[in-house]
């Protein structure tokens, strides 16, 4: 087993597109030849994944994640660069690599839609070619862990969107792949069913020391999985490290949330007034003035109690994409 | 009156769209539409042509014009509402079109005669290029050339109203798929579609003519064909405008209670 | 053997997905069953003013038409189910997750939908095979049930690999599901020799889509009408259309993946 789970270098994948002016002379002229458009859905990126990490691939929609990760799972050939994945080349797509991967996509089914989940689960372990004992235990395994229990019995269309994703992940996981990725997993889930689908990944990760890829745009599923995140925006890799560092780099403000009595004064001497509510105001202030603003507020105002936060991660990740934009 | 000629023109450009979006699987419908007469054609020609020229009535050239003009009739008569009404229930549509203040039955109409007025130029150009192929023969009768025009109108209107009320069957059950197969069979031999009337057992002929299906597509044939005399022509006329009226009132109360069903099981 | 296992975990998922709805079986029964009755009424009508057609006895084109059941009724069970699901991934995504699978996507993708139901028109295309064969008596001896066999097998291969290069086209082109349209409206031509019809239609039947070696020419090798010629170039073409079909199937694949030609 390679040191590295997953080795990228200089990844690079280029769209050639089209381009339509709207307009009827713009029409007719590419009815005879068409302007021609070269997009870098990944343009050459590089990182590491060593086995057993759980790392955060973050980025707005288009920013190249879905592409990357097909890439990885073998699905894309990418237009230059090398990866790969437990020591193979994933576009190969040789048999015994994919029998170690796994890859789920959010909102879409591979589970049977008219038949129990169960039906599914068997015609994966033909297809994988699980030995009975070690499919036996595996389902009971996850059964367990995702309370599968009476839903892998009903038909998949008679389940709820949360329920369905759960048979979804477990039918992923039976043949035990030592590489997971995550597109997008959680979207459409009410709070509670995102909730147990994370504490799920990270037992899966700790229980069988998977290497795991997750892209998200909750930040929530980032923050509770990956100490790790890598950000991607328009191609290009922007960030590659710890989700904290990344907070702290990339902002230059912090927020004071001070509770007064009510919301008459203008506090906008203090700071930039984000919203108030019931005399609980929100402020954005400069990073480095934030101890003195403290002080001054504490000192001024009947303060009843108050808060200084690092702004929400959406916030940063969007100053992070802000950043790029001209 | 404006308001209905409106939504007709309306519909029209949206068929038009339809159309050119969907131009693929019109050719390929209309594909099938032409090849079903053509192998009745060869085969009866075959079976004519092999008992000397001629069976029951038709010479082998007669029984090329009758097929051709098989295709046209039956083009120019064609609905497919059947198909579509127990989808339009399922995906809640039909609900959508009860809201509207206009009767649903209009923009079938309008689609109906919106996408005729692209196809059937189409049709009449293949029948016509297969002229050369099949030899048919037709005579050339002034009256019944213009009678026949209002015996297609007719027997479109018939067939219209009979085809959409037999496609509410979707408010009575969800087997639409075998009430229309048992029409198709009912068609495919009591109308004329598989062979000229006149060749089938009499019973059947009988039934035929009892029942509507002669009337929609058989009977402008044998008109144009000059196969009838003036009486029976109009006698034929007559029959036609009965049933026009019986399908009508067939349609009103079908359509009454059907909605009643609907509404009470909720949309 | 890795197929035969895998085509049953296949069928059993099939089945179970049907099961739920029984009514269906009386359903596929009877519209089985109408088209039986179209088939054998019209032949009864039109023998009633001659003993052959183009040199067919009745029983012969009886045994057409059961030949012409029983293929139908194999494409609907395996052929087309699986390459109209394969069509419709290709569009919504889930090829993707077949294309993780370790095994061969094509294998896949030809058995992954089965529509039990068509068993019943096999059955009823076998019936009639059967109840005409005692018809014809001795004139089908093992020479011709060998022959039949062949051009039967070779006309499977022929129509999968046919189905298989037009659902291939997906890879290129949206609405590829009217391309299998166009073979259920011409496959209705089948239910009489094709021998029957015009030079032009004739070829077309026969090699542009090709009908004729699902229907006529095995029903040929069992009334003894066979040709050499024909029966070698049965075989020839289902192997050159297995390739052909493979070949091209991973042309689109790559495609699909980006891969440089």
């Amino acid at each position: 087993m390679p040191a590295q789970s997953i080795h990228i270098k200089d990844l690079r994948k280029v769209y050639i597109v089209t381009q339509q002016e709207t307009g009827a002379k713009a029409t007719v002229k590419s009815l005879v030849r068409r302007r021609k458009q070269e997009i870098a859905a990944v343009d050459n990126i590089s990182f590491d994944l060593a086995p057993g990490e759980i790392v955060g691939f973050l980025g707005p929609n288009g920013a190249g994640k879905t592409t990357t990760l097909k890439m990885l799972s073998g699905l894309l050939h990418p237009t230059s660069g090398e990866a790969t994945v437990l020591g193979y080349v994933p576009w190969k797509r040789e048999k015994s690599f994919l029998k170690q991967i796994t890859l789920v996509m959010g909102q879409r089914n591979q589970l049977v839609w008219d038949i129990p989940a169960q039906n599914t689960f068997e015609l994966n372990r033909a297809i994988y070619r699980i030995p009975a004992e070690d499919y036996r235990r595996m389902v009971a395994e996850l059964t367990a862990l995702l309370e599968l229990g009476p839903l892998l019995h009903k038909p998949v269309r008679n389940l709820s969107l949360g329920e369905r994703m759960k048979c979804e992940i477990a039918a992923a996981l039976l043949h035990r792949p030592s590489v997971v990725f995550l597109d997008e997993p959680t979207i459409g889930l009410d709070v509670t069913m995102q909730r147990r689908i994370r504490a799920f990944i990270a037992e899966y990760n700790r229980r069988f020391e998977a290497t795991v890829l997750l892209t998200s745009h909750y930040m929530a599923d980032v923050e509770a999985l990956c100490k790790r995140v890598v950000v991607i925006h328009r191609g290009k890799l922007l960030f590659d490290g710890e989700l904290a560092r990344l907070v702290q780099s990339f902002t230059e403000h912090k927020t004071i949330v001070v509770q007064i009595g009510d919301c008459q004064n203008d506090l906008a001497s203090y700071g930039e007034v984000i919203s108030c509510e019931g005399g609980r105001f929100t402020l954005r202030v400069p990073k480095d003035k934030t101890a003195r603003i403290t002080e001054r507020l504490l000192a001024d105002l009947p303060v009843i109690d108050l808060l200084v936060e690092d702004p929400p991660i959406e916030e940063v990740i969007e100053r992070v994409f802000a950043q790029e934009n001209p | 009156m404006k308001a209905l000629l409106d939504l007709y023109t309306q519909q029209f450009k949206t068929t038009l769209a339809t159309m050119v979006a969907y131009r693929a699987s019109l050719l390929i419908w209309m594909l099938g539409q032409v090849l079903e007469p053509l192998v009745y054609l060869i085969v009866w020609s075959i079976v004519s042509n092999s008992s000397g020229g001629s069976i029951g009535g038709y010479a082998t050239s007669q029984f090329a014009a009758y097929f051709l003009l098989l295709m046209l009739v039956n083009q120019v008569t064609y609905t497919w509402i059947m198909y579509e009404f127990e989808y339009r229930i399922r995906e809640g549509l039909l609900s959508i079109a009860l809201l509207k203040p206009v009767h649903p039955i209009h923009s079938d109409i309008a689609n109906n005669l919106s996408s005729k007025l692209i196809t059937t130029p189409f049709m009449i150009l293949v029948a016509l290029a297969l002229v050369p192929v099949f030899h048919p023969s037709l005579p050339l009768v002034p009256w019944a050339i213009v009678l026949f025009f209002p015996a297609l109108l007719l027997a479109f209107a018939i067939r219209f109203l009979l085809e959409w009320t037999l496609a509410q069957s979707a408010f009575w059950t969800t087997r639409v798929g075998a009430v229309n197969q048992v029409y198709f069979v009912l068609m495919l031999f009591l109308s004329g579609q598989f062979a000229p009337l006149t060749l089938l057992p009499f019973p059947v002929q009988v039934a035929a003519y009892v029942l509507p299906f002669r009337w929609i597509i058989a009977f402008p044939i044998e008109l144009v064909s000059g196969r009838l005399t003036l009486n029976e022509a109009f006698i034929g006329l007559g029959a036609q405008a009965a049933w026009l009226l019986a399908s009508y009132f067939l349609f009103r109360i079908v359509w009454r209670a059907g909605v009643k069903i609907y509404a009470a099981v909720g949309a | 053997m890795n197929y035969l296992r895998l085509l049953t975990a296949f069928f059993w998922v099939s089945v179970a997905g049907e099961v739920a709805y029984r009514v269906n079986f009386f359903f596929q029964l009877f519209q089985s069953l109408v088209s039986l009755g179209i088939a054998v009424t019209g032949l009864s009508v039109i023998f009633s003013y001659a003993d052959t057609l183009g040199g067919w006895s009745q029983d012969a084109v009886l045994a057409l038409v059961g030949v012409y059941l029983f293929v139908g009724g194999f494409i609907g069970l395996i052929v087309q189910p699986g390459m109209e699901e394969f069509i419709e991934s290709v569009h919504d995504g889930t090829l993707d997750f077949t294309l993780t699978k370790p095994e061969d996507a094509q294998l896949l993708v030809s058995i992954r939908r089965i529509n039990i139901w068509s068993i019943i028109d096999i059955a009823l295309g076998l019936g009639v095979l059967v109840y005409s064969l005692v018809r014809l008596g001795e004139q089908v001896g093992i020479g011709e049930a060998a022959e039949f066999l062949l051009v039967l097998t070779a006309g499977a291969v022929i129509i999968y690999s046919f189905f298989l290069i037009l659902a291939t086209l997906s890879f290129w082109f949206v609405r590829v599901e009217n391309f299998l349209t166009i073979f259920q409206s011409m496959y209705e031509a089948g239910r009489w020799p094709v021998s029957l019809y015009p030079g032009w239609l004739r070829y077309g039947l026969t090699f542009v889509i090709p009908v004729a070696f699902a229907t006529t020419v095995p029903a040929e090798a069992l009334t003894g009408r066979l040709t050499w010629l024909t029966l070698v170039i049965a075989v020839a073409l289902a192997v050159f259309l297995f390739i052909t079909s493979r070949v091209f199937w991973r042309i689109g694949l790559r495609h699909y993946s980006g891969a440089s030609a």
